[in-house]
């Protein structure tokens, strides 16, 4: 038999089992735990204006439960708790405090709590004091104008401060800070620094450019407010007038430069003269650079051999002695006697022209080369002279040569002898001028003739020495007039045939530098009848002047006879000069001298210097 | 002789322009650094140099807000060393106060724009007097910590100087603002007591609050002189 105590005891512990098992079920049958609420966090607490503040929370898990929020605060040294007085104002999870509620310069302890049905949480308390946690709201108004200054543009920008920060009685002191970007240029903000000021400008604008401005604040001692709202502006196209100018500056010293480079090139030849003077190099008359450049060593040298120079035959030589001297007679009454200091103007007048402007005028002076020229010329002359039948040489340069070697200038009168009476051959018509060079003083005076002189024979000639052209130098003239000692017996007037045997002397210079003559007094007035001719020691007698007018000098002999001879002379005519004189050479009757000889066998008198008696020997007697 | 007198004459003018002036003229050149001091004397001659109203005002704000700078770095330098996270926030659960509380200044806005000009610059004053001694109370107890920063012991030691400077300015201020004479105090003793040697931690917290306290105080003399400059509505615009 069981006891009914056992069966009670069982019950029990079977109730309790039970009872633990269904609270289990009901445990599970929810699918959920409900938890008392976690901790809140304070996240912050902002005064916008230092007069009042708000204190914002961040709430935990909430534990399954429907779940509140409670913010307690006390002041320094106060035990007394405050609740939050309003929890709507600034929105969820905040509190806001107002004007009475805000004490500065104390010390707030806050904390929050949140209770649900489980059970509350404590955040962790925060001690704040409002005068730290000054953040003000964004500044407002903030407008941007576009102003120009002197053609550049810049933007004008003001603002307002917060309307709830009292800045006027100075609770608050605002400093501002302002950026702008270009519309395109997207995080590239330039940022400006405004201090108290509530407008600022900004320089430095791209000429149409879009800008977008923004400004914000903060309190001397707090928090940068949030950025304003954005201002956009755009900027107008201006003209840039510095890049106007400079392009002008550009254009006109590229104007200035090409003019420049113009004017240089136009007066390049000249400013190279300028400035590097061409160096006078020696030129040789004569010779053509351009034979060089062709490189032929034979017409080199051809072209630097001058014919005839030097005289390749002794004959030659010979040729150019003086064994007489023929005259010419202008037409012109004046009797002038030049002296010309250029003697190559007598040389080369008729042909050749003078002018040479590289070589100096010491080439026409140097002997050398004016025997060249002289017997260019000479050559010339022959040549035509051979042409004619004639013997007459109608014009012809005479030239005294030096032959002295010491390279003396010598006098040489030169005479010109284009005879229109002789129907002068073309060669000299022009020269109808005679230039009687009286240079040096030298006792030997060489007078040349050419070698074309083949006629012979005496016969008178006038000597007629004019020059159109040059004067002398009256001084020097007169004084080689006086000093010099003519050889030439010379017909004072007009040019007049006279007797061979006369003489001429000096009678003055007049003004016009020139030599007046006057036949000597002499006792003979005329050829024929002169037997004794006054034989000096100086002087030469002038056997006659042929039709030639070659002055034939007597040879100095032994006053043989009178020249017979002489009688033949005639005037002018051609070929009965030509005749006599050959008669009288065939004659030869007499002993009669007669110096007109071919040159070949001219003959000098054996005087003085006078005439050259190198070829005495060859003399023919008569 | 002559050579030697030569000498002399040649060389007086330069050793006059080079050595004598300078040497007469050196108290000058220390003008720019002299603070300005412009006690009275008996004879109540004015030895200060004049200055404008307006710029001595500026000067004196400046210096508030310097001080205030320097003493809010000093502050946060103290809490980062000596004091531990859970206490920061718990500044006055150890029961300390500031010494200024009991002085009667404003301390709510209402207050401050009723109060008058002169009102605002004693109040300055007050302040700024209250702080002379107890901050070289505080710099004799720094300095007997072992690790604190030379940083920190500068900074407290040019504060305490340029509080006795802000003094003399605002004593003048008010001088030319409100045409009375003050005398600068010696040495208030009534504000502060320290008896005992406290231990490490008290001294440490009470260091601490000391520090606060004059942060806080620092910046009041900054709004208090802040708020009289704008106060001058004809010669400031603090719109």
């Amino acid at each position: 038999m069981s006891t009914p105590m056992g069966c009670g005891a069982m019950m029990k512990s079977v109730m309790e089992v039970l009872l633990l098992l269904m609270l289990f079920f009901t445990a599970h049958a929810k699918e959920k735990s409900y938890s008392p609420p976690e901790k809140p966090t304070q996240t912050r607490c902002r005064s916008p204006e230092k007069e009042t503040f708000t204190c914002w929370w961040e709430p935990g898990s909430d534990g399954g439960l429907p779940t509140t929020y409670a913010l307690y605060y006390r002041k320094e040294n106060s035990e007394t708790v405050y609740e939050c007085p309003d929890y709507h104002t600034a929105g969820e999870n905040s509190c806001f405090f107002n004007k009475n509620d805000t004490s500065i310069w104390v010390n707030y302890n806050i904390s929050v709590v949140a209770t649900n049905a489980l059970g509350r949480a404590f955040s962790d308390p925060v001690d704040i004091d409002v005068v730290y946690i000054v953040e003000p709201n964004p500044p407002e108004k903030l407008t941007v104008a576009v102003m120009e200054d002197k053609g550049w543009p810049f933007l004008l920008v003001s603002w307002e401060p917060p309307h709830k920060a009292d800045t006027r009685s100075g609770w608050i002191t605002l400093i501002y800070e302002l950026r702008v970007r270009l519309e395109e240029e997207e995080d590239d903000w330039e940022m400006h620094h405004a201090g108290q000021q509530k407008m600022f400008n900004i320089f430095s604008l791209r000429s149409g450019g879009e800008y977008l401005v923004e400004v914000r604040c903060k309190p001397d001692h707090g928090f940068w407010s949030e950025w304003s709202s954005t201002s956009y502006v755009k900027v107008p196209d201006y003209f840039h007038r510095e890049k106007s100018m400079w392009i002008l500056v550009a254009v006109f010293s590229a104007l200035i430069f090409l003019i420049l480079t113009w004017l240089l090139h136009m007066n390049s030849h000249s400013l190279k003269h300028c400035i590097l003077p061409p160096v006078p190099g020696p030129k040789i008359k004569g010779f053509d650079n351009k034979l060089l450049k062709n490189g032929n060593s034979d017409e080199i040298f051809s072209a630097l051999v001058v014919p005839n120079f030097p005289p390749a035959s002794a004959s030659k030589y010979e040729e150019m002695l003086v064994e007489y001297l023929e005259v010419y007679v202008p037409e012109e009454p004046e009797l002038m006697l030049e002296e010309s200091k250029d003697l190559l103007d007598g040389c080369l007048k008729s042909e050749n022209s003078r002018s040479d402007s590289d070589s100096g005028r010491g080439s026409c002076d140097s002997h050398t080369l004016l025997m060249d020229k002289c017997g260019e010329t000479k050559e010339e002359e022959r040549q035509t002279n051979r042409e004619s039948s004639l013997m007459e040489t109608q014009g012809w340069k005479e030239e005294a040569i030096n032959h002295d070697t010491s390279g003396k200038v010598k006098t040489w009168p030169s005479v010109y002898s284009p005879l229109p009476q002789y129907g002068s051959n073309p060669l000299d018509k022009q020269s109808s001028l005679e230039t009687a060079k009286q240079h040096s003083l030298s006792t030997s005076s060489f007078l040349t003739q050419p070698g074309t002189k083949d006629a012979l024979g005496p016969s008178y000639t006038d000597f007629c020495l004019s020059n159109k052209e040059n004067h002398l130098h009256p001084q020097t003239l007169a004084h080689r007039a006086l000093q010099t000692q003519s050889d030439v017996n010379i017909s004072n007037i007009g040019c007049k045939r006279s007797p061979a045997t006369e003489y001429v002397e000096v009678q003055r210079v007049n003004k016009e530098d020139m030599v007046l003559l006057q036949p000597v007094v002499s006792r003979c007035g005329h050829i024929e009848g002169c037997p004794n001719l006054p034989k000096g020691e100086d002087y030469s007698k002038v056997k006659g002047v042929d039709c030639d007018n070659r002055l034939l000098l007597q040879r100095e002999g032994t006053g043989e006879d009178v020249c017979p001879c002489v009688d033949q002379e005639t005037n002018g005519e051609g070929g009965n000069c030509y005749t006599s004189s050959t008669v009288s050479t065939t004659q030869k009757p007499t002993a009669c001298m007669y110096t007109a000889m071919p040159l070949q066998e001219e003959t000098a008198l054996a005087l003085n210097g006078y005439v050259d008696t190198a070829t005495m020997g060859n003399l023919p007697s008569c | 002789m002559d050579s030697f007198e030569i000498k002399i004459t040649h060389y007086i003018p330069y050793f006059m322009q080079s050595v004598v002036w300078p040497l007469l003229l050196w108290p000058c050149l220390q003008t720019v650094s002299i603070p300005l001091d412009c006690r009275e004397d008996q004879g109540g001659v004015n030895r200060c140099p004049s200055i404008s109203q307006e710029k001595l005002l500026d000067r004196v704000i400046q210096h508030a807000e310097l001080i205030y700078r320097v003493s809010e770095e000093s502050c946060s330098l103290f809490e980062e060393m000596f004091i531990p996270f859970e206490l920061q926030l718990q500044r006055n659960q150890a029961g300390y106060t500031c010494i200024t509380k009991a002085l009667p200044i404003p301390s709510s806005r209402s207050e401050i724009q009723q109060i008058s000009d002169k009102w605002l610059l004693h109040s300055v004053l007050m302040l700024v007097q209250s702080w002379i001694e107890p901050l070289v109370y505080l710099q004799t107890s720094l300095n007997l910590y072992d690790v604190a920063p030379n940083t920190l012991l500068n900074k407290t030691k040019w504060v305490s100087e340029k509080l006795i400077s802000l003094e003399q300015g605002v004593v003048v201020l008010i001088k030319k603002m409100l045409d009375e004479g003050l005398l600068t105090t010696n040495s208030e003793q009534g504000l502060f007591h320290n008896d005992a040697q406290p231990e490490m931690l008290e001294s440490v917290m009470r260091d601490y609050t000391s520090l606060s306290c004059f942060k806080k105080d620092a910046h009041k003399m900054e709004t208090f002189l802040k708020l009289l400059k704008c106060r001058q509505t004809d010669k400031y615009n603090c719109a």
